[in-house]
């Protein structure tokens, strides 16, 4: 128990830290690819996968843990992830996302993790389990991509590394233009730490790097699993109206510590305020939790258990629930975002006319 | 001539959405003042004004969680 809660919460904390110094966002990256063609946090995710699929699979390779893909409930996975993807947009921030912004002191934050929460407990063992079972019925034998084609895991992720270091030398490669920042108050390490602006590259290659981290830690504890966060943050809310122990798992102290890892990040480098949101703000966020919460319950996991480690584990699962939930978010973007503006240029025209 | 946007309390990409939509309305060589807290803005909305080609003049933390920037139209 002792190991479970200190290596969950410096993992979670490490995890935290990082995402929130690096504006590590998931939901604004997929939106962004629609809204502004910018694909850059979308390529720092493949970085991610990609460090995180050699690192684990060369732990699997060294026998230090066993992995099933196991089957592939595809309903499920796509209508759960395409529902996600929505979701974020209203929550304004994915899974993660929601608990590091929770420690930037964002009350906003603090509603959509409450009724993410409560969805995705009422999906895991509350009256929504009997439709979560139904729709999960129809699943596919095979999970594993390699198992499929019938090839060997690691020429799979040879092929993804190489495609990954391409694009990153061709993006590298463009011509940058100079962004202008804070006027630096902090020196040295305190600089680098609290105050300089992370390249979303590196954030993402020490993303790869803990997400590796994860699965010994996670496994030393009897859980065979790397980052998560649905199933965790359902579990403190489990555990917290039953009383029952068994719901205490590694994951509950990894999300625990993205909190405290980004509440500290935030504090040092003056970023934290308790921040409250409009009426609609709140509103938008609270439903964008229950979606979220019912998408990834249904779709066995959010932008980072599905998103970033069932991708990186090389299953069906893993990328086709990462295609669904960027199609929700652009779908979800178009009502948001395009749709107003649309309208409010049209007006403008009658009014003109 | 100098617009002060206020868009404190607004999460992202709001500010930058309205920023966007502020800075239409400006002639060339006007300032934009945009307040803001929401910490994902202080890369995107510099990152944005630096991508269109406007000029950064000021900008500063001026409290906890807190940013003002100030955007002059190219």
């Amino acid at each position: 128990m002792g190991q479970m809660i200190i290596t969950g919460l410096i993992c979670g904390a490490l995890l935290g830290f990082v995402m929130q110094r690096g504006r590590f966002c998931l939901t604004g990256g997929f939106r962004d690819m629609y809204l502004a063609k910018d694909n850059r946090m979308f390529y720092a995710l493949l970085i991610a996968i990609a460090i995180q699929s050699v690192g684990v699979y060369t732990l699997i390779s060294l026998k230090v843990f066993e992995f099933n893909a196991g089957s592939l409930p595809i309903v499920a996975v796509i209508v759960g992830s395409f529902i996600f993807g929505i979701g974020i947009i209203f929550a304004g921030g994915c899974a993660t996302g929601t608990w590091y912004r929770a420690g930037e002191g964002l009350i906003g934050s603090w509603i959509a993790l409450a009724g993410y929460m409560l969805v995705a407990a009422m999906v895991k063992s509350g009256v929504l389990l009997p439709l979560d079972k139904a729709i999960k019925e129809t699943s596919i034998e095979s999970n594993s991509i390699a198992e499929t084609i019938g090839v060997n895991n690691w020429l799979i992720i040879t092929i993804f590394v190489v495609v990954v270091a391409f694009i990153i030398y061709r993006e590298l490669k463009k011509p940058r233009v100079k962004i202008p920042g804070l006027k630096p108050k902090k020196t040295g390490l305190a600089h680098i730490l609290f105050e300089k602006r992370w390249h979303p590259f590196i954030t993402a290659t020490i993303i790869g790097v803990i997400a590796t981290l994860a699965w010994p830690l996670s496994v030393a504890t009897g859980r065979i699993g790397g980052l998560g966060i649905t199933t965790p943050s359902a579990n403190i809310l489990q555990f917290l109206v039953t009383g029952q122990i068994s719901f205490i798992n590694w994951g509950v102290f990894l999300v625990l510590g993205i909190f405290f890892g980004s509440l500290f990040a935030a504090k040092l480098s003056g970023e934290f305020r308790f921040r409250i949101p409009d009426t609609k703000t709140a509103i938008n966020s609270f439903c964008g939790g229950l979606l979220m919460g019912f998408g990834a319950g249904l779709a066995g996991g959010c932008s980072i258990g599905n998103g970033l480690v069932m991708t990186a584990m090389m299953t069906w699962q893993g990328w086709i629930s990462l295609g669904f939930m960027i199609l929700g978010t652009w779908t979800a973007s178009y009502f948001v975002f395009v749709r107003p503006s649309k309208k409010a240029k049209q007006a403008a025209r009658v009014i003109t006319a | 001539m100098k617009r002060t946007l206020e868009v404190m309390g607004m999460i992202c990409p709001f500010p930058l959405v309205e920023a966007k939509e502020a800075i239409k309305d400006l002639n060339s060589g006007d300032e934009l003042e945009v307040q803001f807290d929401c910490t994902q803005g202080t890369e995107s909305i510099p990152r944005w004004a630096a991508e269109e080609g406007h000029e950064v003049t000021e900008y500063e933390q001026v409290g906890e969680a807190a940013w003002t920037i100030t955007i002059k139209k190219k």
